[in-house]
């Protein structure tokens, strides 16, 4: 009894991992082709963040961002190196979500508004946007982004561990394939 | 940590680092093939990319407020600093409506440069106005060229308030070697405008298709 409801848990928690997956990489793809389609729009808007005093570098991070996050829509959509790319989601939205979140602030204390009032277009491929939704968003893609890098979602996946032979053995080390790192 | 663990966490980052080095090559493989692609060593932003921006120059904006600049006491002040520093002019409403009325114009003596993207443009400019989007200018150089070298004032507009793509059209003119005592930057743009209730223009140059806007 407890070893099909466990079995059952795990098959639904998989499941739901597939589609965590998939959600992530039509909404990493979505919002990268929309910024590579206005590309110049995507430009101003990085600038607005003062990240970078050198127009080299400003231009190679919004040439190079939108197509990076098509390719890791792509990955994740086709269930390739998914917890390397779970990663690279994970350091890539966690210093997005702080650059946005003190932008809202400045914004915020500027034109003293309650914090969930804030709305802007933050860069992130979606328009004008509400910061509180934008932050339980990106709140939620970094919990599914750990969810796939603890190791579900491995279902329908062409190659879901580039190191395939040696991932396998330190998996089938720590007692199933759904083994957390 | 076990060994067999420590190997996991060991191949996880090493595919991240595998995708992000296969990443990079085809972000910037893509970017360079993509016709609307960046070109990563020009300048997008001569007017003000490497100095602080003034203080609240516009209406919540977050780089504009982050600064620590000593504060003005209005935004087109502020904005006439900014063009001053670069050495460019600029006119009101009424001067770029005196302007617009002027026979000269007609005669191409004046000439209106939006400096603004296409559909924008396409939406609705100052009836007469050449397009003129500084971000892809070798685009636009053909039509706009012979219209500068032949008019004695030139009065380049964007979207008002803290736009300065007129700024940085006015600036890539000046660089391919139209004079800079021609030049002109409208300080409110098509916003100010319309808001005056002046007509504009649909379409292309001279479509004839013009509307009020009425205040």
């Amino acid at each position: 009894m407890n070893t099909s409801q466990s079995s059952w848990s795990r098959t639904a928690a998989d499941t739901f991992a597939v589609l965590a997956r998939w959600l992530l990489g039509a909404v990493f793809l979505y919002m990268g082709l929309n910024k590579t389609l206005h590309p110049v729009e995507f430009l101003k808007l990085v600038r607005q963040y003062d990240l970078v005093q050198s127009s080299l570098l400003l231009n190679t991070i919004a040439a190079a961002l939108p197509w990076f996050e098509i390719f890791c829509g792509l990955l994740l959509l086709a269930g390739v190196a998914v917890r390397g790319t779970a990663l690279m989601l994970i350091l890539m939205l966690v210093p997005f979500t702080v650059l946005v979140f003190r932008r809202a602030l400045a914004i915020q204390s500027a034109l003293a508004i309650p914090f969930c009032a804030v709305k802007f277009d933050c860069g992130c491929g979606t328009g004008e946007v509400f910061i509180c939704r934008k932050l339980l968003e990106n709140f939620l893609f970094i919990v599914f982004s750990g969810w796939l890098l603890a190791g579900y979602g491995r279902k329908l996946c062409l190659r879901h561990t580039l190191m395939s032979c040696a991932a396998k053995t330190s998996l089938t080390e720590e007692g199933g394939s759904n083994g957390s790192i | 940590m076990a060994p067999g663990r420590w190997l996991a966490v060991k191949k996880v980052f090493l595919e991240a680092a595998l995708v992000a080095v296969i990443g990079a090559l085809f972000a910037f493989a893509a970017n360079r093939v993509s016709p609307r692609g960046l070109a990563l060593t020009r300048n997008y932003f001569p007017a003000d990319i490497n100095r602080p921006v003034p203080a609240a120059t516009g209406a919540g904006s977050p780089r504009d407020v982050a600064n620590t600049n000593p504060p003005a006491s209005s935004p087109a002040q502020l904005l006439a600093v900014r063009l001053k520093e670069q050495g460019l002019q600029w006119v009101d409403g009424h001067q770029a409506a005196q302007l617009f009325h002027d026979p000269r114009f007609k005669q191409g003596s004046i000439a209106f440069i939006d400096a603004r993207d296409e559909p924008h443009y396409q939406e609705g400019h100052i009836p007469g106005a050449c397009e003129f989007d500084p971000y892809r200018p070798e685009k636009y150089f053909a039509t706009v060229l012979p219209v500068c070298q032949a008019a004695e004032q030139i009065v380049l507009y964007c979207n008002g308030g803290d736009c300065d793509d007129s700024a940085s059209a006015a600036i890539t003119l000046r660089d391919v070697g139209i004079a800079n005592q021609k030049l002109f930057i409208y300080t409110g743009g098509i916003t100010e405008w319309t808001t005056n209730g002046l007509p504009v223009e649909i379409g292309g140059r001279n479509s004839g298709n013009l509307r009020s806007t009425n205040k």
